[in-house]
């Protein structure tokens, strides 16, 4: 089956509002709860990502540059059978796609 | 990739309330708010890092290592950027690094009580005293709150606000509380305890599992009150035994549909029998000294309540006994209402009446629902449908919710000609 990278976006003005822990316990179920269903799609659940920099050939390159943590906070590999199903799964994946938030589906082409 | 693990009922709210007591205790009460703060960010970091790794081998002491470097971080930034020294920051933060990792469960329950003294402060008002032990302890936040207290969010910001205002301005202390102080303000603790569970099993909310929520809480945090040296005593063991035995007709209490059940249209087939053993035998510990008060009362109400096979085998003598005995300890028009309702069942109707012959009750009774629906149910098996027509529209029209509503009008309505 082929595999996908999804990329985990925010776009900011999002509802920021903490969970209280009631509702974290709920979302710990509910991402147990996705990860059972989808058991055999979850190849890597990947993670956040954290500091990074660009390099170049350019050994100084001008700043500034938007860090890439700022635009994709985490991500994961799924594996599907074609890229609609691959958003299927990323889709159900609870907090994942809200307000201020999504997820971008790219394949991942092997020889 | 390893499966979640699934994790106990309520794990976040708990380990919220052992975190908060664990840091407070070695920050002191003024520091809470950042305590809070950090346990909340190590609970969000649990949440994201165990969904994908796995729930770790002892989950608590990961929660606290990343709450207490976190609280750590943040207080170090703090002094760095504003001078704090008077708030003893650079002191918390020594405790901080050098206190080692608690690791028993006994000092859990320890922190956990020392919590519940915390909130219980005499210098707070008491209803800011319930919110704070709501948040702290049993790890609500404020709308989760304004809904088990049927009220806004502005006013549970507002009783918060209160409660921290006051933890503030105590002096910069992680001391620990003497003796004295323990025993001054365990008698507030027991009834910030009860009060939690009255808002839970009175509550007029149609999920039952809210209720139930709120009376298991009370019920916790008594537990850990009533298992340590310094919160045993015959009146907290009289207190958790009227929790446990009223705990056991919740579920009873509510038909299938949400509408209240009155005590004798009650299953008591759903009635909780190991709730009402647990119950009676702490009711039999409470016994043990000379003392009695108002949850040794109210316990062996309940007790009877419990123990009788039907509505009509209860032994009414008893719970007239109990009644004028919880009238003298602590005196409430309440409890005389109560005790004409009793009287009513053991010598009729007319005798119930007359416990009230001449008695004014207070505003608050006189003009609420209870004090209209007995003398309603009184005079109606008395046979005068005429006064009771009159008190039946009363306590109708001030009934506070629809579920009330339907109760007195199916229990008073009256058949002319046939006066129960």
């Amino acid at each position: 089956m082929p595999k996908y990278l999804c990329l985990q976006r925010s776009f900011g003005g999002g509802n920021a509002e903490r969970p209280s822990p009631a509702k974290m316990q709920e979302m710990y179920a509910q991402f147990g709860a996705w990860q059972q269903k989808f058991k055999q799609n979850l190849v890597d659940m990947g993670g956040r990502l954290g500091e990074g920099r660009l390099t170049t050939a350019d050994p100084a390159p001008d700043g500034p540059f938007v860090e890439i943590k700022e635009l994709v906070g985490g991500y994961m590999i799924v594996s599907a059978e074609s890229l609609d199903q691959a958003i299927d799964v990323a889709r159900a994946c609870p907090g994942l796609v809200g307000p201020g938030s999504g997820v971008e589906v790219i394949e991942i082409r092997t020889p | 990739m390893s499966e979640p693990r699934q994790l106990a009922e309520h794990f976040f709210r708990h380990e919220y309330g052992r975190l908060v007591a664990m840091l407070t205790r070695r920050t002191g009460a003024q520091h809470i708010e950042a305590v809070e703060d950090a346990v909340q960010a190590a609970l969000m970091s649990a949440l994201e890092s165990w969904t994908v790794a796995g729930v770790p081998d002892n989950p608590t002491a990961w929660l606290y290592r990343v709450a207490r470097n976190g609280l750590w971080d943040d207080l170090r930034q703090r002094t760095r950027h504003r001078r704090l020294m008077e708030e003893n920051a650079t002191e918390v933060i020594a405790a901080l690094e050098q206190g080692p990792e608690p690791s028993l469960a006994d000092e859990v329950q320890d922190d956990l009580l020392r919590m519940l003294f915390v909130c219980c402060d005499d210098a707070i008002p008491a209803e800011s005293q319930i919110v704070l032990a709501l948040k702290v302890l049993c790890g609500f936040e404020v709308r989760e709150i304004a809904a088990r207290l049927f009220t806004s969010e502005a006013n549970v910001y507002k009783r918060l606000g209160r409660a921290r205002e006051r933890l503030r301005a105590r002096p910069p202390s992680t001391d620990e509380f003497t003796s004295e102080q323990y025993a001054s303000r365990l008698a507030g603790v027991r009834t910030i305890l009860y009060l939690i569970f009255t808002e839970g099993y009175l509550s007029s909310h149609a999920d039952t599992a809210i209720r139930r929520e709120l009376c298991a809480e009370a019920i916790r945090l008594t537990d850990i009150l009533a298992s340590h040296p310094i919160g045993q005593s015959p009146e907290t063991s009289a207190l958790l035994a009227l929790l446990h035995l009223h705990s056991a007709r919740l579920t009873a209490r509510q038909d299938g549909a949400g509408g209240l059940l009155l005590l004798e249209e009650q299953d008591r087939g759903l009635w909780d029998a190991g709730e009402i053993e647990v119950g009676l035998s702490w009711l039999a510990k409470s016994a043990s000294g000379d003392v009695f008060t108002r949850y040794h009362a109210e316990a062996a109400i309940a007790a009877e309540h419990c123990l009788a096979p039907t509505f009509h085998e209860t032994r009414w003598d008893k719970v007239v006994e109990y009644y004028a005995l919880l009238e003298q300890v602590a005196p409430s028009a309440l409890h005389r209402l109560n005790r004409a309702v009793a009287v009513a069942e053991l010598h009729g109707p007319a005798r119930g009446l007359a416990v009230l012959d001449g008695f004014h009750p207070p505003t608050w009774l006189a003009g609420s629902y209870m004090w209209m629906a007995v003398l309603a149910d009184l005079h109606r098996r008395s046979g005068d449908v005429d006064a009771a027509s009159g008190y039946r529209e009363m306590a109708c029209q001030l009934a506070p919710t629809a579920a009330v509503k339907q109760v007195l009008v199916r229990r008073l309505r009256i058949d002319r000609g046939s006066p129960h």
